[in-house]
């Protein structure tokens, strides 16, 4: 911070001389004003400067609950977390051009898809997955490069009114034409349908999967729109019969956080997790890894072992509706009810949906979703 | 130059082989991107012309109930960003909405989620944005309305034009300077936005831009597109000036007398009522209303939030940002004016396309050059980290901004400037004044009111500014604008309400401050 504290000192005291040396001209109050500007950038810069204890997350997760986590860290090992979030794509490439330079410790997403394309640039280092963690976090949500911190599952949703799916059905079974006009899913453009679409091309291939993309088309009762939420409250209102969507956003309108009506709308539709008799219904996961250039490495590794911890959790669990990424934690109660023995895809790695993400999107965009 | 310095890092490698992103593009998607793009440019200006022409004529000329207070009330829309309008039309609006919510309150259960209108992201998009910008053009409109030489309507008169032809051949035509301006900074904006389409999932050359950019890594179709984007926007220009060649727009200074206003009675009087109440409902009440409701409904999402340093954090950039760019805009108008020099004239013309520019890529192109250049320092002088003074910090947030809205800034002590006559600096230099003295005695006190309405327009911009903010800024430092963003991602729209009214609450108080300033009729 040396530097940069020095470098900023010079543009202040060189933009200050040059409105002063016009300031004969200049009435005071813009004098003033100059000079109120150094104050609060000098300031600035000394608030900006010490604290040696500290890791520096960027984050693409938004939740508030996260934020709580990292001060229970910071009560329990004086280390300070400082946080930056914003969109995905956005902060990754923020810290790609900050290189060496860059202040950032970890960075954590949602999507597997997201962590893999980032491993693959090189821009995490090895060590993410510490001998505790791999004790804790099964082979199949981590590298040496990222960990899972949290699971959700990508299901079908129905309105146990008008359907009845049988106990095997499928992702693959959405696209059959008996479904016309009654199922609604997100755009393309979102990372989840990438993801499930690209699991889908790792297991049936690229050519059958553009095959069901264009039945799926067919089958919509609307033109995309919405979050996951959306899809719900669609098959709710009885705007559609299937939909799909992650888990969690049945839960948080399961409980109350956004009001009554929500709540009822929520037990109108009936959550099910498909392929139970192949490989299993679609997870993914959020997780973080280790930058390249972390300054403070340890630190990273403690609080991502701090993530992984019973306590936390179990505190991760019970806000954002995710499932628990360690054995001997519950899910929430609201996630719970779904039940919890149906089969996971472990089959898939979620590795593959970093590699095959820009394939999924080419299937989708030409079959017009 | 600094503004234009994303600009060239836009086009930088624009002549590269093509990337694959744009193959799939134009396999696929090329030309929705385009279309949607126009549309929402023509839906937009069309809404704001009409809303904001109409209204600045009935404030401006004649009295009806409730005129003394539309005209101000109306200005208020500029407190209410297009993706907080985005969030209440969908809150409203969706499946067991707060439309539901209303409808089951006054009815009973029922099933009214099919008789309420749903709103596709385009349509939403349009309105979002139109209602949020038709500020833009109302104030400039109006603001010309007003300072029109009264000879002018006099002429009118003594012609024996009817109100409506004098509207049409008089009053329009005079007005088209300001209107064009106010369009133009409408259609940059509208084309630039991310949040809002975004929020809607719309596919634009903007999140084009963005998806293959920053997606894909494929700098050569981002570019390729980027120029798409500022041809569109530079045939607006284009355009405008050919239709006016020739036309001169300088007033006397001489004959601005408050034009006295016509009384409206009956069914006219009840039309321009009703008209500008519509607008200022569906502006300002409609997404307040659906903030203040959930803000009321969820009280416990207030404890989440460190009330103190958003207000701190959000002022300060704020404060620092208006002064920066009115200071800058002064010296690069008053030196078109005095030196007639063609290099500063063409960059000035230059760099006000970082206006055109998203905010969202000008912030990517900011972090692009800084780097490259730091990159460059370390390795010829040995200075290292010089892109940390940049990247994430409020110095940086700041050069951003200024690059962002120096049009903005510039183009409105530009409007002034256009009004005070040259012969005005001819008879101040004959007195005796120097270049500075007639700076400081003649044309400041004479851009007052353009430096307030410049002020506060960077302030409701910044204020409201996302995309940049949410990617430069340094650890733990949050606006209204993040948080209300950060909660609307984790699909709490409920939550971003508090954050939202803090928002709009701020940019309220800086409307209503300068709004006698604006509003002066003198």
């Amino acid at each position: 911070m040396g530097y940069a504290t020095f470098l900023s000192l010079i543009i202040i005291i060189i933009y200050v001389i040059t409105i002063l040396k016009k300031g004969e001209k200049m009435s005071k109050l813009i004098k003033v004003i100059s000079l109120a500007i150094v104050g609060l950038f000098s300031t600035l810069l000394v608030a900006n400067t010490v604290f040696a204890n500290e890791v520096n997350v960027f984050s693409a997760r938004h939740y508030d609950s996260d934020v709580q986590l990292y001060e229970k860290f910071t009560a329990k090992n004086g280390i300070k977390v400082n946080v930056v979030s914003g969109k995905d794509k956005a902060l990754q490439k923020r810290i790609k051009e900050e290189g060496k330079d860059s202040k950032a410790d970890i960075y954590i997403t949602a999507d597997a898809g997201r962590l893999g394309a980032f491993q693959a640039e090189g821009m995490f280092q090895k060590g993410a997955s510490s001998a505790a963690l791999k004790k804790v976090v099964p082979a199949n949500f981590r590298s040496p490069y990222w960990v899972g911190i949290a699971k959700r599952a990508r299901i079908i949703y129905y309105n146990p009114k008008t359907v009845n799916p049988s106990w095997n059905m499928s992702y693959e079974n959405l696209a059959d034409p008996k479904y016309k006009g009654r199922v609604v899913i997100r755009k393309s453009s979102n990372i989840y349908n990438q993801s499930l679409v690209a699991s889908l091309i790792k297991n049936n291939g690229e050519k059958n999967t553009a095959a069901w993309a264009k039945g799926m088309v067919n089958n919509f009762a609307r033109k995309p729109t919405g979050n996951d939420r959306a899809q719900i409250l669609a098959v709710a209102a009885g705007e559609a019969d299937w939909a799909v969507a992650n888990t969690y956003y049945l839960a948080l309108m399961l409980s109350g956080k956004k009001g009554a009506e929500q709540q009822a709308a929520a037990k109108k539709v009936m959550p099910f997790f498909p392929n139970q008799d192949g490989r299993g219904t679609h997870m993914n996961i959020s997780g973080g890894g280790i930058l390249k250039h972390a300054p403070n490495k340890a630190n990273a590794v403690k609080l991502l072992e701090f993530l992984l911890t019973p306590e936390a959790q179990q505190h991760i669990v019970n806000n954002t509706f995710e499932y628990p990424m360690i054995p001997g934690v519950k899910a929430n109660k609201l996630i719970a009810q779904f039940g919890l023995d149906f089969k996971q895809d472990l089959k898939t790695k979620v590795s593959n949906y970093g590699k095959l993400q820009a394939k999924a999107l080419k299937v989708m965009n030409e079959a017009g979703w | 130059m600094l503004v234009a310095i994303p600009i060239f890092t836009v086009f930088l490698s624009f002549f590269d082989t093509t990337g694959n992103y744009l193959d799939l593009l134009k396999d696929t998607f090329l030309l929705k991107y385009l279309s949607n793009s126009f549309l929402i440019l023509l839906g937009v200006l069309s809404l704001t012309f009409i809303f904001g022409v109409t209204s600045a004529y009935f404030v401006s000329f004649y009295k009806f109930p409730g005129s003394n207070f539309f005209k101000w009330a109306l200005i208020l829309s500029f407190a209410v960003p297009a993706y907080i309008y985005a969030y209440s039309l969908v809150a409203f609006f969706e499946n067991y909405g707060t439309a539901f919510s209303i409808l089951t309150f006054l009815f009973g259960e029922g099933d009214f989620n099919k008789y309420i209108p749903k709103f596709d992201g385009l349509i939403g998009s349009m309105f979002s944005i139109s209602f949020s910008l038709f500020g833009y053009v109302y104030v400039l409109t109006r603001a010309s309305f007003i300072f029109q030489s009264h000879n002018l309507i006099e002429v009118g008169k003594n012609l024996g034009l009817s109100s409506y032809e004098s509207f049409f051949k008089i009053i329009l035509p005079s007005a088209r300077p300001a209107i064009v301006v106010g369009l133009s900074l409408v259609a940059m904006e509208t084309l630039s936005d991310f949040g809002t389409v975004d929020f809607f999932s719309i596919s634009t050359l903007t999140t084009a831009i963005y998806n293959a950019w920053i997606s894909f890594d494929d700098l050569t179709t981002a570019n390729q597109l980027s120029f798409v984007l500022l041809f569109f926007i530079l045939l607006l220009f284009v355009i405008e000036n050919i239709s006016r060649k020739g036309a001169k727009y300088h007033q006397n200074s001489k004959g601005n007398k408050p034009i006295p206003k016509i009384q409206l009675v009956g069914g006219k009087s009840i039309f321009a009522t009703s008209f500008c109440s519509i607008l200022f409902f569906c502006s300002f009440i409609f997404p307040v209303s659906q903030m203040t409701y959930w803000t009321i409904k969820f009280p416990k999402y207030f404890q989440d939030i460190n009330f103190w340093s958003l207000n701190m954090n959000t002022l300060l950039l704020v404060f620092l940002s208006s002064l920066f760019l009115i200071i800058f805009s002064f010296m690069t108008n008053y030196g078109n004016r005095v030196s007639k020099n063609k290099l500063i004239s063409f960059l000035s013309t230059f760099s006000v396309s970082g206006y055109a520019l998203p905010g969202i890529i000008l912030a990517v192109a900011f972090i692009t050059f800084i780097s490259w250049f730091s990159d460059l320092l370390s390795s010829i002088f040995g200075i290292n980290s010089f892109k940390n003074v940049f990247i994430g910090s409020v110095v940086g947030l700041i050069i951003a901004y200024f690059v962002r809205f120096f049009s903005l800034s510039y183009n409105g002590i530009k409007s002034g400037y256009l009004k005070i006559n040259n012969s005005i600096d001819e008879n101040a230099y004959l007195l005796g004044y120097s270049k500075f003295k007639t700076f400081f005695r003649i044309h400041l006190p004479y851009l007052k009111t353009n430096i307030l309405l410049v002020g506060v327009l960077i302030a409701l911009e910044i204020i409201k500014e996302l995309p940049i903010t949410l990617i430069l800024r340094p650890f733990n430092f949050e606006t209204f604008a993040t948080k209300a963003y950060s909660y609307a991602a984790q699909d709490l729209l409920e939550a971003a309400a508090f954050p939202s009214l803090c928002l709009i609450f701020w940019a309220s108080i800086f409307i209503l401050f300068i709004s006698k300033y604006i509003l002066s009729e003198k």
